[in-house]
C-alpha cells in the first residue's frame, strides 16, 4: 500500500514537472520557447523509464547485457561510419527489445544514443535521439511476440522504424530552427530527408535480415546459459541484487 | 592540465549547464555572439587541434544554414530578390545566420564540455544518485575501446584463415557480418564474466567506499557562486524583457536600455569566465618561470 502511494507520488511529480517546465519556458525563453520546452519534455519523458530501471530488483546481468548492446551499437556506428546513415543501431536495439523486453529495449536505445554521441558529438539533438531510439526499442519490446514469430513483420517493423526515426529527427530540426512548428518547413525537411529515410529503412532491413536470427540465437543461448532476463526465483534475485 | 580541468566536477558541470541553458534558448544576436566568442576562445585554449578541425567543418555548415533559411521562410518585409517566384528577404537571411551562430556556439560549448567533463567526473557526480545507470554507462564507455580492439583481432584471424573475402559487395558484407557475430558472442560472454568477477569482489555491497581525487575547495565555491549569480541575472533580465529580439516581420534594433546592457554584460562575463581563469593561470605561470 505504502509503495503504491509512493509510486503514485513519483508519477504525479512527473505530471506536474511537465507544466512546470512549460511555464518558465514561455516566460523566460520567449522567442526560443519551443526549443526549450521540447528539449525539456523529451528529457522528462525518459525519466520514468530510467527511474523504474533504477528501482527494479534482480536485473544485475541484464544491466551488463544492456551495456554490451549499447557499446556494440555505438561501435556499429564507427564500423559503418564511411556509409552515412547506414547504421545497425536500430536493428540491434530492436533485437535486444525482442529478446529481453520493452524496458531493456528502451534502455539500450537511449543509452546507445548517449554513449555513441560521446564520440560523435553531444549536442541538443542527443535527448531527441535518446528518446527516438528508446521509443523504437520500447515498441519493439511490446510487439515482441509477433515480431519474433514472423520475419515479414520484423522486416516491416524495420522499415517503419527507419521512417519513424527520420520523421522524429525532422521534428527536432524544425522546432530547433524556427522556434515554432512551421508545417511548411517540416514538409521541406521531410522531403529533403527522404533519401536518408530510405537509407535508414534499408539498413534496418539489411541488418535485421542478416543478423536478426543469428544474434537472436546468441541471445537465446546466453539467456539459457546465464539466466539473464529470466524471472528469477527468490534466491537467484537476491544473488543478483548484490551486484547492484 | 588546464586550470579549468582541475575545477571540481560539480562546479564545472553547473557552469556548463548554465551557459548552455542561456545559449541554446536565445535568438538574441548579442548573446549568441558572446556565447560563440567565449566558446571559441575556451576551445582554442583547451585544444588547438580540435579548434581548427571544427573550424574547417563548421564554417561551411554555417554558410549552408544561413543561405538555406530564406528558401523555407518567406517572412519579413525587406525583399532582396525573387527566387523561383518566391521572395528572398533580408530578415530570413539574417535569421538563418543567427541560428547558425547559435548552433556553432552550442557545438563548441559541448566540445569544451566533453574535454573538461570526462566520464569519470560525470560518474563521480551521478554515481550516488543513479548507481545502476551510471554503472551501465561506465561499462558501455569502457566496452567500446575493448570491443574495437577485439574487432581488429577477429578480423585478422578471419583474414589469416582465408575466410575474409573482399571481392564483391555481398561478400564484403557477409565477411563483415561473420566478424561482427564473432565479436558479439565474445563480448557478451566476456561481459558476463566481468559481472561475475565484480560480484566476487563485492561490487555494490553495503559500506563499500569509492575513491575519488576531487575535493571541493573555496575556489570552486567562488566559481559556482559567480556563475550562479551571472546566470540568475541573465535569466531574470530575459524574463523582464531585457533580451527581447524579433526578426519578423522587421528586425528590431539591438536594445541599449540599461536592463539590456546588464544582461549583455552578465552573460558576456559568464561566457568569458573560463578564458579569464586560463589567462590568469598562464600569466601566473610565466611570472613564476621568469623569476627562476
Amino acid at each position: 500500500m505504502n509503495n503504491k502511494i509512493k509510486k503514485l507520488l513519483r508519477y504525479s511529480i512527473l505530471l506536474l514537472a511537465i507544466p512546470a517546465v512549460i511555464l518558465p519556458g514561455v516566460t523566460v525563453f520567449k522567442d526560443r520557447q519551443y526549443a526549450f520546452i521540447s528539449l525539456a519534455v523529451v528529457l522528462l519523458a525518459c525519466v520514468p523509464f530510467f527511474l523504474s530501471f533504477e528501482r527494479r530488483k534482480g536485473n544485475g546481468k541484464l544491466l551488463i547485457l544492456i551495456a554490451v548492446m549499447a557499446a556494440l551499437s555505438s561501435l556499429g556506428r564507427f564500423v559503418f561510419a564511411a556509409v552515412p546513415g547506414f547504421k545497425p543501431v536500430t536493428a540491434l536495439v530492436v533485437i535486444t527489445a525482442i529478446y529481453f523486453g520493452a524496458e531493456a529495449g528502451f534502455m539500450t536505445g537511449a543509452l546507445s544514443a548517449l554513449v555513441s554521441n560521446f564520440y560523435f558529438g553531444q549536442g541538443p539533438w542527443t535527448p531527441f535521439q535518446m528518446f527516438s531510439w528508446g521509443l523504437l526499442g520500447l515498441i519493439a519490446g511490446l510487439l515482441a511476440g509477433k515480431l519474433r514469430g514472423s520475419r515479414t513483420l520484423l522486416l516491416l517493423y524495420g522499415v517503419l522504424a527507419g521512417a519513424a526515426y527520420s520523421l522524429m529527427m525532422d521534428t527536432w530540426s524544425t522546432l530547433w530552427m524556427d522556434g515554432t512548428f512551421s508545417l511548411a518547413r517540416y514538409a521541406a525537411y521531410v522531403a529533403a530527408s527522404l533519401p536518408w529515410m530510405a537509407i535508414y529503412a534499408a539498413s534496418n532491413v539489411v541488418f535485421l535480415l542478416i543478423f536478426g536470427k543469428a544474434i537472436g540465437q546468441i541471445l537465446e543461448r546466453l539467456k539459457y546459459k546465464y539466466g539473464i532476463g529470466e524471472q528469477l526465483d527468490e534466491r537467484g534475485a537476491d544473488d543478483c541484487d548484490r551486484l547492484q | 592540465m588546464r586550470a579549468f580541468e582541475s575545477v571540481h566536477p560539480a562546479a564545472a558541470f553547473a557552469y556548463f549547464i548554465s551557459v548552455l541553458l542561456v545559449a541554446m534558448f536565445t535568438a538574441h544576436p548579442v548573446l549568441l555572439c558572446e556565447a560563440l566568442l567565449g566558446a571559441v576562445l575556451f576551445c582554442a585554449i583547451l585544444s588547438a587541434k580540435g579548434f581548427w578541425k571544427n573550424m574547417a567543418s563548421y564554417v561551411p555548415l554555417f554558410a549552408i544554414i544561413a543561405l538555406s533559411n530564406p528558401l523555407f521562410s518567406h517572412n519579413g518585409v525587406t525583399m532582396l530578390f525573387f527566387l523561383n517566384g518566391n521572395p528572398v528577404t533580408l530578415e530570413a537571411v539574417l535569421y538563418g545566420a543567427d541560428i547558425a551562430v547559435m548552433l556553432i556556439a552550442v557545438i563548441y560549448w559541448f566540445q569544451c564540455y566533453s574535454f573538461v567533463m570526462t566520464s569519470d567526473k560525470f560518474l563521480y557526480l551521478f554515481g550516488k544518485a543513479i548507481p545502476k545507470l551510471s554503472l551501465v554507462l561506465s561499462m558501455a564507455l569502457r566496452f567500446i575501446p575493448l570491443f574495437k580492439a577485439q574487432l581488429i583481432r577477429v578480423n585478422r584471424a578471419q583474414k589469416a584463415m582465408g575466410l575474409y573475402s573482399g571481392k564483391s559487395f555481398t561478400d564484403k558484407l557477409r565477411s563483415a557480418g561473420r566478424v561482427l557475430l564473432a565479436l558479439i558472442t565474445w563480448s557478451l560472454e566476456n561481459a558476463v564474466e566481468t559481472g561475475d568477477s565484480m560480484r566476487a569482489r563485492g561490487y555494490g555491497l553495503h559500506g563499500r567506499s569509492h575513491f575519488a581525487l576531487f575535493r571541493f575547495t573555496g575556489r570552486d565555491g567562488v566559481l559556482l557562486g559567480i556563475s550562479a549569480a551571472l546566470t540568475g541575472l541573465t535569466l531574470t533580465g530575459r524574463a523582464l524583457g531585457g533580451a527581447d529580439f524579433a526578426f519578423y516581420p522587421r528586425i528590431t534594433g539591438i536594445s541599449t536600455a540599461p536592463l539590456s546592457l546588464a544582461v549583455y554584460l552578465a552573460f558576456g562575463a559568464l561566457t568569458l569566465l573560463p578564458f579569464i581563469i586560463e589567462t590568469e593561470e598562464s600569466l601566473k605561470w610565466t611570472y613564476f618561470v621568469s623569476k627562476i
